[in-house]
């Protein structure tokens, strides 16, 4: 007769197979006696080993877990203050706050510094106004500023800058201009004096 | 009263329901306490990791998914905390291995038949050499002769816990528990159980 393996045998003494296979060994063990023997020895086993006795938890055990249970919820309130969500929050509309910020200065600093060159190249004008001045009544810098040359704020913006300008007022700006890029000519062939020498 | 299962349990933990959690505490303390002995055998390490999964349950409540069975993950965490322990502490565990204060104890010593000595001293020593015997195993093999022998956990389960197929934890059990019966041996053959 062939003996079952040894796997199979301790799976058996263990608890470890199907009651099928089970059944099938137990067949087995009724006819082999060197079988018998594995699965007494493993039973036996067991028995040994059921000798090493659990050891109990000392009688402060559950008042330390409730203990590190509490401390670990303290701790998360004290957390919730500085969560990373309220982080996260705050940092995002500080972000907002200095786009808002941003977009506002920057168009508050390009619309004056335009407004400002536009009445800088009219002040000229303001000053001895042509006769050929079309513009109207309401656009007109007030005569007290233009006499003692007054400067308008850059940043403030004022009804006349909104106002398109006439051909006139095209063909004057478009010497102003002129007369800007000639001086730059001028002051670009003042000598720029000797090079220096290296040591 | 019907006996409230694990499963719920844990869920009403996950809803804030802190008796639950006593609950859990008092239906598991000793058997977490009793697989960190077999597993570290120090009794006070055994104890701060069995606080530490009670801790570590509550502190995942929220994050709980009943897809696996409450013991599965419950020793998975244990014996992970336990395989870490043995692993930082093998040098000092096998430095101390004797605190008993009888090391070299033979076999022999097992066999001899000595009626006249204390039947506790006696059971102390045969402890001893089981102890012995199991924490010389493999760390795998351990933790899986001690779920299976000691926590009673099915071996399908103890798949779960280790993250290994069935037929692996058959082997692991096989090789293991053949492994402890020929060095345990001579309590087979004394007669004495």
């Amino acid at each position: 007769m062939k003996c079952i393996e040894t796997e199979r045998l301790i799976g058996y003494a263990s608890r470890l197979i199907d009651e099928s296979a089970a059944v099938e060994v137990r067949r087995h063990l009724e006819q082999c006696s060197r079988c018998r023997e594995v699965v007494d020895q493993h039973q036996r086993l067991g028995a040994v080993l059921d000798e090493w006795k659990a050891a109990e938890p000392t009688p402060g055990f559950d008042a330390r877990v409730r203990q590190a249970v509490d401390a670990h919820e303290a701790q998360q309130r004290s957390r919730g203050l500085w969560s990373w969500d309220w982080m996260r929050s705050l940092a995002l509309a500080s972000l907002g706050v200095m786009i808002v910020a941003g977009v506002a200065w920057f168009v508050r600093h390009h619309h004056g510094a335009s407004h400002y060159s536009q009445v800088a190249a009219r002040q000229p004008q303001q000053a001895s106004p042509a006769p050929t001045s079309g513009r109207t009544a309401n656009a007109q810098t007030p005569p007290v500023a233009a006499a003692v040359n007054l400067t308008p704020a850059p940043c403030l913006p004022k009804l006349d800058s909104l106002t398109p300008m006439s051909s006139d007022e095209k063909v004057a700006q478009a010497m102003e201009d002129y007369d800007l890029a000639a001086n730059f000519d001028l002051l670009s062939e003042i000598p720029k004096g000797e090079p220096r020498v290296a040591n | 009263m019907a006996i409230e299962s694990d499963l719920d349990l844990m869920l009403r933990v996950r809803d804030g329901d802190a008796a639950s959690f006593e609950v859990l505490l008092r239906r598991y303390r000793l058997p977490l306490v009793g697989y960190f002995r077999r597993m570290v055998r120090d009794q006070a390490m055994a104890e701060d990791l069995a606080q530490e999964v009670f801790l570590r349950v509550y502190k995942s409540r929220e994050r709980y998914q009943p897809d696996a069975r409450f013991t599965t993950w419950l020793y998975r965490i244990a014996t992970n905390l336990a395989l870490n322990a043995i692993r930082d502490r093998r040098d000092e565990v096998s430095g101390s291995a004797d605190e008993d204060g009888e090391g070299g104890a033979t076999l022999e010593r097992f066999v001899d038949p000595c009626p006249t000595v204390e039947q506790r001293l006696v059971q102390r020593d045969r402890e001893r050499l089981i102890r012995e015997s199991v924490e010389a195993l493999p760390d795998n093999q351990r933790a899986a002769v001690i779920l299976h022998k000691y926590q009673e956990v099915d071996y399908r389960q103890i798949a779960g816990i280790l993250s290994i197929s069935e037929s692996a934890v058959k082997s692991l059990l096989f090789r293991a528990y053949e492994t402890l019966r020929v060095r345990l041996e001579p309590l087979l053959r004394d007669g004495q159980i």
